[in-house]
């Protein structure tokens, strides 16, 4: 919903100023541009392609102005347009406003400009002078207006965001290209500290982040996307001390009255992320863990080859010791304590994080009498991760195994089957490759350890003798056409009913969250799919106080998504704390804007790049790692850290908002 | 290359071949375009792009307008039409010059870099011809560091080229300095935001080399020499170090590789030195004592390999870096230290010289003497054993500011019958691999009794950054020597060491690449990095051939001050004034999250 009054983005202008508002028809690109925050109207909006004005009465010079002060603080003073022509044209505008209207110093302002725009380093230098250009070329007579009206003289209120396309992909919102561009500069301190911003996991998640900020790397145009993750976990493993030294309670300014108390259910990622900015916020947080060890499906559910728990997860969580929380293990709601007791023992807010650990059944014939050989995928990880691991509980897997699914969950379990001795692996899955659901790498990985995949298989029966599981029963599906959600639809082929024997069934079809936890008398309410009922926007659930994040509200997600409702809960909790209600975030009114204008922001790279290779990891070969849980990546170089974040373009950008208050 | 590989654009209406990646400065170069450029430095494959004079307008094909981009890292794309000398480039080139110097210290008369500076040149070479910005505001807030008594920054006059990082970074693998802060704050910084003297920076100056401007330059102690030189209570002597004579000559206009040895004592006469000796005596000393050091090391079990300890630069290096491999070093004190202790002592006695009123200056091609000479443990009554040093490139400004150009001057010679020879040996020190073979010079005939055959040692002459050789000495057989120049490579054969992977007796390290030939004190020349190795090496060994004496144990002067005044190598004179000790320095940092994130935000 946006009525354009005036506006140029790339070539198409836009002058409505001769009709009536009500006349003026909504510019379908854009979203829904009406109000900032509530009763707060958007009077004009900047970017690096462009501007649009939906009031008559708002001054763009003034915007522009702003926008580029705005720029010149993100300026990163490498190349000279950028660094000094934003703070020379801001200058030149102030003092043609004192001056009024004079053809020369246009003349100077637009040169400067397009030197900018033609001759800067990166995005951000190309685009800061653009509004401006824009509204010389198509709207003089307003320039020459408003300076003749000393626009500039009084300040207009407005707000503006600094944002990249990785980082509008992250969940957390991580700022990717600052922490790639200390790399650059060799600041691999502050690269670090720009990761811990967001989470405490940075190490752990620089190796098993899901990467949507590759996924929408720019340099994808010009060969592949930037190492993000991989750069991420070199800052967070040069600086291994960071987890050691560098947390302390001095780090917290202003603590909060002793009896504000937040509880923290499940020390899994969303848990973890949640008590640290709660921790930073100055609140005292008390996290209650179910297992005898932290990290949740982090520490259960990602195989060790992966992940090392003692030496990466176990000292990232015990940050939050160092800031002063509580951990307190083998404490699992719903049988040690209720949410009740929890309001009893004084804590004004509790955050409910407690995963989806309990493994979907396949529903096939014979899944009852298959007591042996027969457990779900979390179930098998869990006991890998933990019993065997930890514990150095053995057990019986046989010496040939079939795992359902074609997730990330799926992929962990075969690779660790493997490991466990187990001879030959099967994956069967009912789409085709293409289908998967689970990271490419992770594939690749299993395949050249030697998983037999079996695509467009889908299992009709479980088979065993005695309550031992010695085959399964698969039918052949072939791809359809699409469904509504634009995913592939299979469909079975008549009479193609096989057998493929095995020791070992494992289903890795999805998780549920298992509702022990909590009484059906305190107050939380689940939907349709079993998912703790909580508030899209600030997590709360239907209990006041209560907020609940992670797999127990998404469904089984990624590690950076639970990470990033745990940041959201936090500050939920603050604001309900401080409060009484949440607040608006300008930032994530930002993020929906842009989302909603998606269109107007998708760029092209238009210039020529040199091809850089991306950097490569060394892995333990195939043959030796896959019958060890030693971590397969090995570490990059310092050197190649530098020639990869070399390959980031640094795709920043300016928006403003010009609002009525 | 494939014939398929081969692709074609025009640049200013020549058509011209390239390959894939081929940047647009590299084709326009090799067709003889001339293009305006700053930051880049092709020595190094350094293109950082960051300056935005080396733009050019290029059509691409299917593009409906030309588009202004920078050459340096710009691909050339098949069909791509080129032009350098348009209107519009050249209009661009002079707002850009013109913004670079908005936010640039123009205090240009006192910069060291005067008359030298490749920012003036650029600005030239676009004809500017105003200069309508200027913020002193801009920079006023940059760090100005001259904590360290090598080398001096001063980022009010950066231009944000990143040479320095890079040459720092990948030719030293010393990777002390970074880039901070952001916008018109943005400099080059010391890592943790530490003072240079106390931060991991080994004086080597090699970054002082690349900057294109004053921003980095040697502490400048002109003056000192200056007054030292002009009073009349005060015994001058200067010492003139091996890598000097053959590289000064380049900033007379002499050429690369002129011997200005003779040319530069009539200098130092005509300056007021009461004594000109050369830095070649006391090499020749550091071998006796150093190849007598290793036999009594590989005697007596002693801790192998043994590290060369001439080079400062390295020293500091392996005292920040590995102070667990200081018993490998070498205790031998290098020449300069030798020769300011000896000078002291010795010729004092000899030249009847209160030894308080003796002041030694050296000429040394290296910014690392400076803090060298100004360790604690080279110091006697609270006085340096070498009082001034200056680098080659303050040697030449202090002849210029004396009025003296010295290809005017008659050849002198030095004339000191205690310490005025030395041998061809001890010349080959100012290269990489000199200080090795010297020494086989000595210890083969030390231990055989023979002279070395051939007299030269070839197999450790070379450029390749590591190298090895074995050497086949009579009754105590095979030694197996490495030589490691520049500290990247000495990084990786410290690896080696360290891994069991290096079987070396003795090992060679230079600081700089190139050993003292390529010294960060070197004379510099802009747009060029290493250029002239070459030929200023082959001065070296041209001296070295055309030498008397070839050896150092046949130097004359070093047979008469073992007989009247040390005594014999390792004897107890010696270990007094010409052994050290070393330290670990270690520069630990203490961070904190509540610090970092404080100037994340800021």
């Amino acid at each position: 919903m946006a009525k354009v009054v005036i506006g140029a983005w790339d070539d198409r202008v836009v002058d409505n100023r001769d009709k009536r508002f009500f006349e003026i028809e909504e510019y379908p690109e854009l979203g829904d541009f009406r109000e900032f925050d509530p009763g707060n109207p958007i009077k004009a909006f900047l970017g690096g392609r462009g501007f649009f004005a939906f009031d008559r009465n708002v001054s763009l010079l003034c915007a522009i102005r702003d926008y580029l002060k705005r720029a010149a603080e993100e300026s990163c003073g490498k190349c000279t347009p950028c660094r000094a022509g934003t703070r020379i044209l801001v200058e030149k505008l102030e003092q043609l406003c004192e001056t009024g209207y004079k053809e020369r110093s246009i003349r100077e302002i637009r040169e400067l400009a397009e030197h900018m725009q033609s001759s800067s380093l990166c995005g951000l230098g190309q685009s800061a002078a653009v509004p401006l250009l824009k509204l010389l070329d198509a709207f003089p007579e307003i320039v020459e207006e408003e300076l003749s009206n000393g626009c500039l003289h009084s300040e207009q209120p407005s707000q503006s965001y600094v944002t990249a396309p990785c980082i509008e992909e992250c969940p957390s919102k991580v700022d990717v290209p600052r922490y790639i561009d200390y790399i650059k500069d060799g600041q691999f301190t502050h690269s670090v500290g720009v990761v811990l911003q967001k989470y405490p996991m940075a190490a752990t998640c620089g190796r098993v982040c899901v990467r949507f900020c590759e996924m929408a790397c720019r340099r994808t145009q010009v060969d592949d996307p930037v190492g993000i993750k991989v750069l991420k976990r070199f800052v967070a493993d040069q600086q291994k001390y960071a987890t050691d030294h560098w947390f302390d309670r001095n780090l917290i300014d202003q603590p909060k009255a002793d009896d504000l108390k937040v509880a923290v259910i499940g020390a899994g990622p969303s848990g973890i992320s949640a008590a640290y900015h709660l921790l930073l916020k100055g609140y005292r947080v008390e996290v209650f863990e179910a297992m005898t060890e932290p990290g949740g499906m982090a520490a259960v559910g990602i195989p060790e080859y992966r992940l090392p728990k003692e030496e990466i997860l176990r000292k990232e969580v015990a940050i939050i010791e160092d800031l002063g929380g509580k951990i307190h293990y083998n404490q699992r709601m719903g049988t040690h304590f209720s949410l009740d007791d929890l309001i009893e023992r004084g804590f004004q807010s509790v955050f409910l994080a407690v995963g989806a650990h309990q493994g979907k059944s396949m529903r096939v014939p014979g899944e009852e009498d298959a007591v042996q050989g027969y457990i779900s995928g979390v179930k098998f990880l869990l006991f890998i991760n933990h019993y065997y691991i930890n514990l150095g509980l053995d057990m019986d897997l046989g010496k040939k195994m079939v795992v359902v699914g074609g997730g990330n969950v799926a992929m962990d379990c075969v690779r660790s089957a493997l490991r466990m001795g187990v001879e030959e692996v099967h994956v069967v899955y009912r789409r085709s490759r293409n289908e998967m659901p689970a990271d490419k790498e992770e594939i690749e990985a299993a395949e050249k350890e030697g998983v037999i995949f079996h695509f467009l298989s889908h299992p009709t029966r479980v088979i065993s003798e005695d309550g031992k599981v010695t085959g399964i029963e698969l039918q052949k599906m072939e791809l359809a056409s699409p469904d509504q959600s634009g995913r592939a639809r299979v469909i079975p082929v008549a009479e193609s009913e096989h057998t493929l024997a095995t020791d070992f069934i494992v289903p890795a079809i999805g998780q549920k969250v298992d509702h022990s936890f909590i009484a059906r008398d305190q107050g939380l309410e689940f939907n349709e799919w079993g998912m703790i009922k909580a508030d899209e926007q600030d997590l709360s659930t239907t209990r006041r106080g209560v907020f609940a994040g992670g797999d127990a509200v998404t469904g089984p997600a990624t590690l950076i998504e639970a990470m990033a409702q745990g940041e959201r809960g936090a500050e939920s909790i603050d604001d309900y704390l401080t409060h009484g209600r949440t607040q608006f975030r300008p930032e994530r009114r930002f993020q929906k804007l842009l989302k909603g204008m998606r269109k107007l922001q998708t760029e092209e790279v238009e210039q020529p790049i040199r091809h850089l290779y991306r950097v490569q990891v060394d892995e333990l070969d195939p043959e030796t790692r896959k019958r060890k849980f030693e971590e397969v990546e090995k570490p990059i170089t310092v050197d190649a850290a530098y020639q990869e974040a070399n390959r980031c373009m640094r795709c920043y950008r300016v928006y403003s908002v010009v609002t009525e208050k | 290359m494939k014939a398929t590989d081969t692709r074609n654009a025009t640049i200013n209406g020549r058509s011209i071949d390239f390959a894939r990646n081929d940047t647009i400065l590299e084709a326009a170069r090799a067709a003889g375009q001339f293009i305006p450029t700053l930051c880049e430095l092709a020595d190094i494959h350094h293109t950082p792009g960051t300056c935005r004079m080396c733009i050019v307008e290029v059509q691409r094909p299917g593009q409906d307008k030309p588009q202004l981009l920078t050459s340096c890292d710009t691909p050339l794309e098949p069909g791509m039409v080129i032009h350098t000398r348009t209107q519009a480039v050249r209009e661009h080139q002079r707002l850009q010059m013109e913004l670079l110097l908005a936010d640039h210290n123009q205090d240009c008369a006192s910069c060291v870099r005067h008359g030298d500076c490749e920012l003036q040149d650029t600005a030239q070479f676009v004809g500017l011809q105003t200069a309508r910005f200027a913020h002193p505001e801009y920079f006023a807030g940059r760090c100005v560091d001259r904590t360290s008594v090598s080398i001096q920054r001063d980022m009010t006059k950066c231009i944000r080229c990143r040479r320095c990082l890079a040459v720092c970074r990948d030719v030293q693998g010393t990777d002390v300095l970074v880039f901070a802060n952001k916008g018109v704050h943005a400099e080059i910084g010391v890592r943790d935001s530490i003072a240079l003297k106390d931060s991991d920076c080994i004086s080597c100056g090699q970054c002082t080399l690349v900057c294109p401007v004053g921003a980095l330059a040697e502490k400048d102690d002109i003056e000192q020499a200056i007054d030292t030189l002009y009073d009349d209570d005060l015994f001058t002597v200067v010492q003139i170090a091996p890598a000097t004579r053959i590289a000064l000559g380049e900033e007379f206009n002499m050429g690369f590789g002129a011997n200005v040895e003779g040319k530069l004592i009539t200098a130092l006469q005509q300056l007021g030195a009461d004594v000109v000796l050369d830095t070649n005596f006391t090499a020749d000393l550091v071998i006796m004592e150093e190849g007598n050091e290793l036999l009594q090391r590989l005697k007596n079990g002693g801790t192998t390999p043994m590290f060369t300890s001439c080079s400062p630069g390295w020293v500091n290096w392996l005292e920040k870096n590995h102070p667990e491999l200081i018993p490998n070093l070498s205790t031998v004190k290098s020449p300069q230290q030798c020769f300011g202790a000896v000078a002291k002592t010795y010729l004092a006695e000899k030249m009847n010289v209160d030894p308080k009123r003796m002041r030694v200056i050296s000429i040394m091609p290296c910014t690392a003497k400076k803090e060298e000479a100004a360790r604690p443990e080279f110091l006697t009554g609270g006085r340096p054993d070498v009082d001034v040093v200056l680098t080659t490139r303050e040697c030449a400004r202090l002849l210029k500011r004396e009025g003296i150009w010295l290809p005017d001057l008659e050849t002198g010679s030095y004339d000191n019958e205690w310490m005025g020879q030395y041998s061809g040996a001890a010349e080959i020190f100012g290269t990489t691999g000199g200080v090795t073979e010297a020494a086989i010079r000595t210890l083969h005939f030390a231990v055989t009794g023979d002279e070395l055959q051939g007299i030269d040692f070839t197999p450790v002459r070379g450029y390749e950054s590591m190298r090895e050789a074995e050497v086949t000495l009579g009754e105590m057989g095979t030694v197996k020597v490495g030589v490691a120049h520049g500290l990247a490579a000495a990084r990786t054969m410290i690896d080696r060491v360290l891994s069991g992977d290096a079987d070396y007796q003795f090992i060679e390290f230079m600081g700089c690449p190139g050993g003292c030939m390529g010294g960060g004190g070197q004379p510099r020349i802009k747009k060029n990095y290493q250029t002239f190795w070459h030929e200023r090496q082959k001065a070296i060994y041209r001296i070295d051939s055309d030498a008397k004496i070839r050896q150092s144990h046949n130097n004359p002067c070093i047979t008469m001050i073992y007989d009247e005044f040390l005594g014999e190598p390792l004897g107890h004179k010696s270990h007094e004034l010409l052994h050290t000790t070393y330290r670990d320095r270690k520069v630990e940092v203490k961070h904190d999250m509540k610090t970092i994130w404080d100037e994340i935000r800021s």
